[in-house]
């Protein structure tokens, strides 16, 4: 039992308990190939860390391990470095409107239901849509028919947007307004909710833009990193959230925690990783959804005008 | 632990010094000039350091009476109240109502001036002590409480102001104690108040009044700081005075931690 203080949060915390956090967080990150921030936020928050101060100590842990996570993929050449320029530009306007946002949802008392209902919509439609693709690919295979193959190169209504921009790694030639606003998108949850976004931007990339797989990976993580660098900026300079000894806490047992995640996940198939990451996200999606319905156990809540 | 030992230390040193009334930090003159008794008190910490490994602290209120009439301890002439009080912050109240079967917080009140810290320990209950308005004028107890503005007498107000006070003594940054002075001799009190892990930083006032017959016979003040220290003290005023760079630092620290990560990790 090591308490330790949090100089913003103004609690203390168990040294071990917020470690192990990280850890696991850490590890299903490296498991699954995600972030792992709308796992870490959520939790964060139901530990008794203040909602405003687990999304922007969420997001500093982020640049954490999407550092390492990007290492790995850009020896890899996985990374698209033009197309990860485009979508951090989205990604900063969004972020900066992601935080305007956050404050007047703060000064009207609504930030902390605003959070939870966007989580739950965001993690029930994205677990459930992997779910049932997950499923439906674990049958097939069982079934013993092959993988229908990705349709590449198939035009859709976004190659008539203009502005076009050459993304050689990724072997496009597409308007740029689709990656802006993904990005932008992307950049609004990431200051909003806390996360990396990459539950979003990876499912975008492929199937909207008809990205290669693997470079989606390397640049939807290599651009985590800016987003969730500015993001955390932001948090920092703007709402005074940022707790940098607990953001310590839980990357350092979040990189330890990833290395033996990534490992983990070279064991299991694509098909069955996805479906139990998609069980994950949608558990988390009703852990949340049951306190928002559930009648508290004091309908009373008092907090310090200047903080949260 | 170690606490408990440093009370007991400084319990002794207090009785050895409580002769002095060089000690004490301010004594008001009495009020009845009939009356010849003196309070004299002091805190066991007048500085609290917030460190790494803080997780709340007990501090001992002490005094005496000089010139007492009391011969036995028993005697019940004098009662104590002491009354510690942090500094003052707004703070907001909100009632959750259901709205389509979602539990959402409904417009809030804000009281201007409320205690980040207030606590009451007495010899006996306070009202068994004096009178409603002797309390009612010296601001103790927590109905006596003024929280500024917003502060009004109607009755859903009302359950705003119970509420917040009942949030207040869940989190023990409220405390009323009946029995929280005892006296030790026929002059020597001594009563303790533990500061929870949560406490708001800033001067604290320490109030202690003697009471006689219900009347307050004498009184004295001392007061304690609560402050950060060491790295909670050096992060806490660099994300305040200089959030962008306390910013910077924590994007800093996480890209090396990820960058050293995956150096330790890359040759498996």
């Amino acid at each position: 039992m090591i308490q330790i203080y949090l100089p913003i949060a103004e609690i203390s915390v168990n040294l071990l308990v917020m470690l192990g956090l990280g850890a696991t967080v850490g590890f299903l990150s490296g498991m699954f190939g995600v972030g792992g921030g709308f796992l870490l936020t959520p939790l964060l928050m139901l530990s008794g860390i203040p909602p405003a101060i687990a999304v922007a100590t969420g997001a500093n842990q982020i640049v954490g391990t999407s550092v390492s996570g990007t290492m790995a993929q850009w020896r890899r050449g996985n990374v698209d470095l033009r197309m990860g320029f485009v979508l951090i530009v989205g990604g900063v306007v969004g972020a900066i409107a992601g935080i305007i946002l956050l404050k007047i949802l703060r000064e009207l008392g609504q930030a902390g239901l605003m959070i939870s209902l966007t989580y739950v919509a965001f993690l029930g439609t994205i677990g459930a849509l992997m779910l049932w693709e997950s499923v439906n690919a674990i049958r097939r295979a069982r079934a013993g028919k092959p993988l229908s193959a990705r349709r590449s190169g198939q035009h859709n209504w976004i190659h008539g947007l203009p502005f076009k921009m050459r993304f050689p790694r990724s072997r496009l030639y597409i308007s740029a307004i689709p990656p802006l606003v993904i990005g932008a998108v992307v950049g609004l949850l990431a200051s909003f909710l806390g996360v990396g976004g990459g539950f979003i931007m990876v499912p975008a990339l492929i199937y909207l833009l008809r990205m290669p797989t693997n470079v989606v990976i390397g640049t939807s993580i290599f651009q985590i990193i800016f987003i969730t660098a500015i993001v955390t900026l932001l948090h920092a300079t703007f709402n005074y959230t940022l707790d940098i000894l607990l953001a310590f806490l839980l990357i350092i047992g979040g990189v330890i925690g990833g290395q033996f995640g990534v490992r983990a996940g070279q064991k299991l198939r694509g098909e069955q990783l996805r479906a139990l990451l998609a069980l994950m996200v949608l558990l988390v999606a009703l852990r949340i959804l049951f306190d928002l319905v559930l009648t508290p156990s004091d309908l009373f809540s008092i907090v310090p005008v200047a903080g949260l | 632990m170690m606490m408990r030992s440093t009370i007991i230390g400084l319990a002794a040193v207090f009785l050895a010094a409580s002769m002095t009334p060089a000690l004490a930090q301010k004594t008001a003159p009495t009020e009845e000039p009939a009356s010849q008794e003196q309070v004299q008190s002091d805190v066991s910490m007048r500085e609290i350091a917030i460190q790494s490994n803080f997780t709340g602290v007990e501090i001992l209120i002490f005094g005496s009476v000089d010139f007492s009439d009391s011969r036995t301890p028993g005697e019940g002439t004098y009662d104590v109240i002491a009354v510690v009080r942090g500094p003052d912050e707004p703070i907001v109240v909100r009632k959750k109502k259901r709205v389509a079967g979602i539990w959402v917080n409904g417009p809030g009140k804000t009281y201007g001036d409320v205690p980040g810290f207030y606590a009451v320990l007495s010899t006996r209950p306070v009202r068994a002590i004096a009178s409603d308005e002797a309390l009612h004028e010296l601001g103790i107890g927590l109905i006596d409480l003024d929280f500024g503005r917003g502060t009004a007498s109607s009755t859903p107000e009302q359950a705003y102001r119970s509420a917040m006070i009942r949030l207040k003594k869940e989190q023990q940054l409220f405390q009323e104690h009946d029995d929280g002075v005892t006296f030790i001799g026929r002059s020597l009190f001594r009563g303790t108040v533990a500061l929870p892990v949560n406490v708001p930083t800033g001067r604290y006032t320490v109030d202690v009044y003697l009471f006689r017959d219900g009347e307050v016979a004498s009184n004295s003040q001392g007061s304690l700081m609560v402050t950060k220290a060491g790295i909670e003290e050096i992060l806490y005023d660099l994300a305040f005075k200089y959030p962008f760079v306390y910013g910077l630092l924590g994007v800093f620290i996480a890209v090396m931690c990820g960058l050293a990560g995956w150096f330790a990790f890359r040759r498996n």
